[in-house]
């Protein structure tokens, strides 16, 4: 077990290294100036002085390899640039915002696999009948409705008709509780919504093929109940490939919980990436997309990591 | 029409009917999209203006329209972009592989490492935003989907005899691509497309919904939602109006795709759950009561019973006795229904396969007798694992591999008796080493994939006799294993039976030498009917049916100079013949046999044939 983790974790970082090279070329290998590129705008051609001074401060003048080692460096002491906006260091700003996004989809996550399992497991149980078609239905619609509107009429809702909880914003942990987590329960729940259809159609599906399983006759043929069944066998076996998906959908989540952010006003890291594309921040989008793809990289190591202890066959597998 | 062509009909009709609208909004005797009318901005609905006026006053049905037409063309026009490009770089690297594989499939792939919207924001950033820079964002982001899907479907259609024998002839690569294998993609194609216009306007939207996709003042629903954020508490309703629009034909399109697939791939449709975690289902049976069993009852007595799916007989008027501390071996080549017969004592036949006649009567350990075949759910799992139990052929397959051996043994105990703790752990350990697992203490904790073939069926027979049953049904327990562990599994059961006297056991099987080492009497079955039935010694020595006799002669160490195999194969339950369903294949069939089935007949005492020549049968 131990070295199949070793082998996965050499892997993943093998794949950040390539994924900060590839950020860096893009950056560098772009036809024509990166420098004249962010200071124009639409047709309006930059001004030679302004680019010049741009180049010499972005380093573009040094040679490809100086720069390639430049940047690496920097990505290892936790360099990541300035900000051109405000010329304060990107990293600060990442590890300012990032936890307040992580915190959205780990809440969104707890809520949708919370909810999503049992329905889904439900469904399959029903497979077919009424029950079945009224889950899939719900799970259809869901995952047809935008987030940015699940979101604005969850706040027509809640926060503007009944006014329940406030429509957004963000109070810090540390200064109030329970207002942190109120502000945090409707963007957590917009996000979990849509996650939660990929949970529920997922475990419906697993849950299905898992019951068409040898074992699953077996544990019958024990003459133990349903429910024990259902629990030890079912479910947990069909488990494996939900926490798979959950997992892929966390990572594709870092850089899309975007619309649930400006929504909500929620002061996270995709909000500040629109923010950066924006102003075409080129060290902070750099940045931020370098964090983001690093932590799917990561997220994608957890799950294998997990997966191998939910089935101990996964680590026998190379 | 089939079910499922006839459940496209909405979804169709009804993106059709989105699609001609958007199509035919310069048409229709709509407002002026972009007429504004202060004095009436956020009025309700009204003749002139059946959905009301927005912000600017303008009329919000026609921006609606004229919204999705921008959308709709967004997202269509990307989908088809995307399809171009990555139906030829799919066909190409399915194809070539090789290289070419490389730089068209991997390389598309690496796209699908990013997370969606970060990706079109990052072509955003480059571009700036506007209607093009969004097609492009959207057609890179959605090309890997067609590419791997027609690559796979590519992959698989190249190996095809007919792919193989123009390329053999010398057709150029191109035509073979175009004319061949594209026309067989096309279904998974179209799949993909409706799946990605669909996931196309979620990304539009929301970047419009950004200030960062279409730019105002062009209509888009993106666009509206966003302005009527600012007005919620004045015209709720400006919010719902664009919300419904991008909901529903996102809906649509989804819906469209989901009810595509299962109209072109009808096998992707699941077998719907299982029928034993209803028990109020229809499937339930009534609760037998039972009665006092006769004292010299056997421990199962099984007559004329029937199995069948829908209306097709699978296994027909079967019977079958054993008694307590007898072995009787069912033998029959695969689909004779022995294993179903094996599967119905245990209730847990398929749910779609049913007893459909005749008894099951099992004599339990306080001498009752009960019904197998109409116990219902609750009443057959109490006997299941205690007093009837079944070892099954893949073990690998049977064992659950994410639980310890030592849980799933400890499972059964515990499924029918109250032992705990140290009690337990000791019992296992001890059942373990009984079905001769090295150092049990150790392989209670491995897991199935741990151990080894013998040594799992090995635990699979510790699960089945861990609550000492009276009738333990073995479903073909050697069958999967290698000749000389098959040897050492059979000395197992030989060991258990010597060591549980009373223990009755139906030894399901094909093969005849397995049968003269373990059992004490056979039944023979062919296409789901009993042939013969007799002890073992007696029905090796003289064969009273046809089938027997070939099923002897065709055995290696039968003996015999030279192997018989029986010429044809098992009629298929839809086409049995209307006389003797051997007589197809048998070399002493006359027309009588073919004209009626043959009645059970009693050569000697204890035994059966049905045949009409079972006297002149060698």
């Amino acid at each position: 077990m131990l070295r199949y983790i070793a082998t996965r974790s050499l892997v993943a970082l093998f794949l950040v290294w390539i994924v900060v090279s590839v950020v860096f070329l893009l950056l560098h290998l772009i036809p024509g100036d990166p420098a004249e590129l962010l200071l124009s705008q639409g047709n309006v051609a930059a001004d030679p002085q302004a680019v010049a001074a741009l180049r010499e401060q972005m380093g573009l003048n040094a040679p490809l390899w100086q720069q390639y080692i430049d940047h690496m460096t920097g990505v290892l002491t936790g360099d990541l640039g300035a900000s051109f906006r405000d010329g304060a260091p990107v990293i600060e700003q990442i590890a300012l915002r990032l936890p307040r996004t992580l915190e959205v989809i780990l809440a969104a996550s707890l809520i949708a696999t919370g909810i999503g399992v049992p329905l889904g497991t439900y469904a399959a149980i029903r497979a077919d009948g009424k029950a079945d078609a009224v889950i899939s239905f719900f799970a259809s619609a869901s995952l047809s409705t935008p987030v940015f509107v699940v979101g604005s009429v969850v706040i027509l809702i809640f926060a503007q008709k009944l006014q329940w909880l406030p429509a957004g914003g963000f109070t810090p942990f540390s200064e109030d509780p329970l207002e942190h987590l109120q502000l945090l329960l409707l963007p957590a729940c917009t996000v979990a919504l849509s996650l939660l259809a990929v949970i529920t159609r997922m475990s419906r599906a697993s849950v299905l093929e898992v019951l068409q399983r040898d074992y699953v006759r077996t544990a019958r043929a024990k003459g133990l109940p349903r429910n024990p069944i259902l629990r030890r066998h079912v479910v947990r076996n069909a488990l494996i490939p939900v926490l798979t998906v959950l997992g892929l959908e966390m990572g594709t989540l870092i850089g899309g919980t975007v619309l649930v952010e400006f929504v909500f006003n929620w002061p996270g890291l995709s909000g500040y990436l629109v923010a950066a594309v924006d102003a075409r921040d080129y060290p902070e989008v750099v940045g931020i997309v370098m964090t983001i793809s690093v932590l799917f990289v990561f997220l994608n190591l957890v799950v294998d990591v997990v997966n191998a202890l939910l089935d101990p066959r996964i680590s026998l597998v190379r | 029409m089939s079910r499922s062509t006839r459940k496209l009909i909405l979804p169709g009709t009804i993106a059709a009917l989105i699609v001609a609208t958007v199509l035919l909004a310069p048409l229709l005797p709509l407002q002026d999209v972009r007429g504004m009318d202060i004095p009436n901005r956020f009025a309700g609905p009204s003749a002139g203006h059946w959905l009301g006026q927005d912000d600017f006053g303008r009329d919000v049905l026609s921006r609606l329209i004229w919204g999705g037409r921008a959308s709709l063309f967004i997202a269509v026009g990307s989908a088809i972009f995307a399809a171009i490009i990555g139906t030829a770089l799919g066909l190409l690297g399915g194809y070539f592989r090789g290289a070419v594989e490389l730089v068209t499939v991997r390389a598309a792939e690496i796209i699908l490492c990013l997370p969606p919207l970060l990706l079109a924001l990052l072509v955003v950033t480059i571009l700036g935003a506007g209607t093009w820079p969004l097609v492009l964002a959207l057609t890179i982001l959605y090309t890997p989907n067609y590419t791997r899907v027609v690559y796979a479907a590519t992959q698989q259609v190249r190996g095809l005899d007919f792919v193989t024998a123009q390329r053999s002839m010398g057709t150029h690569p191109m035509k073979i691509l175009v004319r061949t294998i594209l026309p067989n993609v096309l279904p998974p194609l179209l799949v993909q497309m409706s799946l990605v216009v669909a996931s196309a306007m979620v990304i539009e939207s929301g970047l419009s919904f950004l200030g960062l996709g279409v730019v105002p003042p062009t209509p888009s629903w993106g666009l509206m939602i966003r302005s009527a954020r600012g007005a919620m508490e004045v015209a709720p309703l400006l919010l719902v109006w664009p919300s419904l629009a991008l909901a529903g034909t996102i809906l649509t399109f989804n819906l469209l795709c989901d009810r595509l697939q299962s109209a072109l791939d009808p096998r992707a449709v699941t077998a719907g759950g299982a029928l034993w975690l209803r028990p109020r289902s229809a499937a339930a049976k009534k609760p037998a009561t039972p009665v006092e069993a006769d004292a010299d009852a056997p421990l199962l007595e099984i007559r004329d019973m029937s199995i069948a799916v829908r209306d097709m007989e699978l296994v027909r008027r079967v019977s079958l006795t054993v008694r307590p501390g007898e072995t009787v071996a069912l033998v029959g080549e695969s689909g004779s229904g022995k294993t179903l017969t094996g599967l119905a004592m245990t209730g847990l036949l398929p749910d779609t396969l049913r007893v459909t006649g005749g008894t099951a009567h099992y004599t339990t350990r306080e001498g009752k007798a009960v019904d197998l075949a109409k116990l219902d759910e609750e009443g057959i799992r109490a006997l299941r694992g205690d007093e009837v139990s079944m070892v099954f052929q893949d073990a690998a397959a049977a064992l659950n591999p994410v639980l310890r051996i030592g849980e799933q043994v400890a499972e059964a105990i515990r499924a029918h008796h109250d032992l705990e703790g140290d009690a337990l752990q000791t019992r296992v350990v001890e059942l373990l080493r009984h079905v001769g697992i090295p150092d049990p203490e150790q392989r209670v904790r491995a897991y199935p994939h741990e151990l080894s073939g013998g040594q799992r069926q090995r635990a699979m027979i510790a699960v089945a006799v861990a609550n000492n049953p009276r009738l333990l049904i073995a479903d073909e327990p050697t069958t999967a294993l290698d000749p000389t562990i098959q040897a050492q599994i059979l000395q197992l059961f030989a060991q258990l039976k010597r060591d549980t006297p009373g223990m009755g056991m139906i030894f399901v099987t094909h093969d005849l030498a397995v049968v003269a080492e373990i059992a004490d009497r056979v039944t023979v079955m062919y296409a789901g009917e009993v042939v013969e039935e007799g002890p073992v010694a007696e029905v090796f020595e003289r064969p009273r049916h046809p089938y027997t006799a070939a099923l002897i002669a065709s055995v290696p160490e039968g003996g015999a100079e030279r192997l018989t195999a029986i010429p044809g194969s098992v009629p298929s339950p839809r086409q049995m013949p209307s006389g003797c369903r051997f007589a197809p294949r048998c070399a002493f069939a006359t027309e009588r046999c073919t004209a009626n089935p043959p009645k059970a007949e009693h050569p000697a005492p204890g035994r059966v044939t049905r045949c009409f020549h079972w006297e002149t049968v060698t």
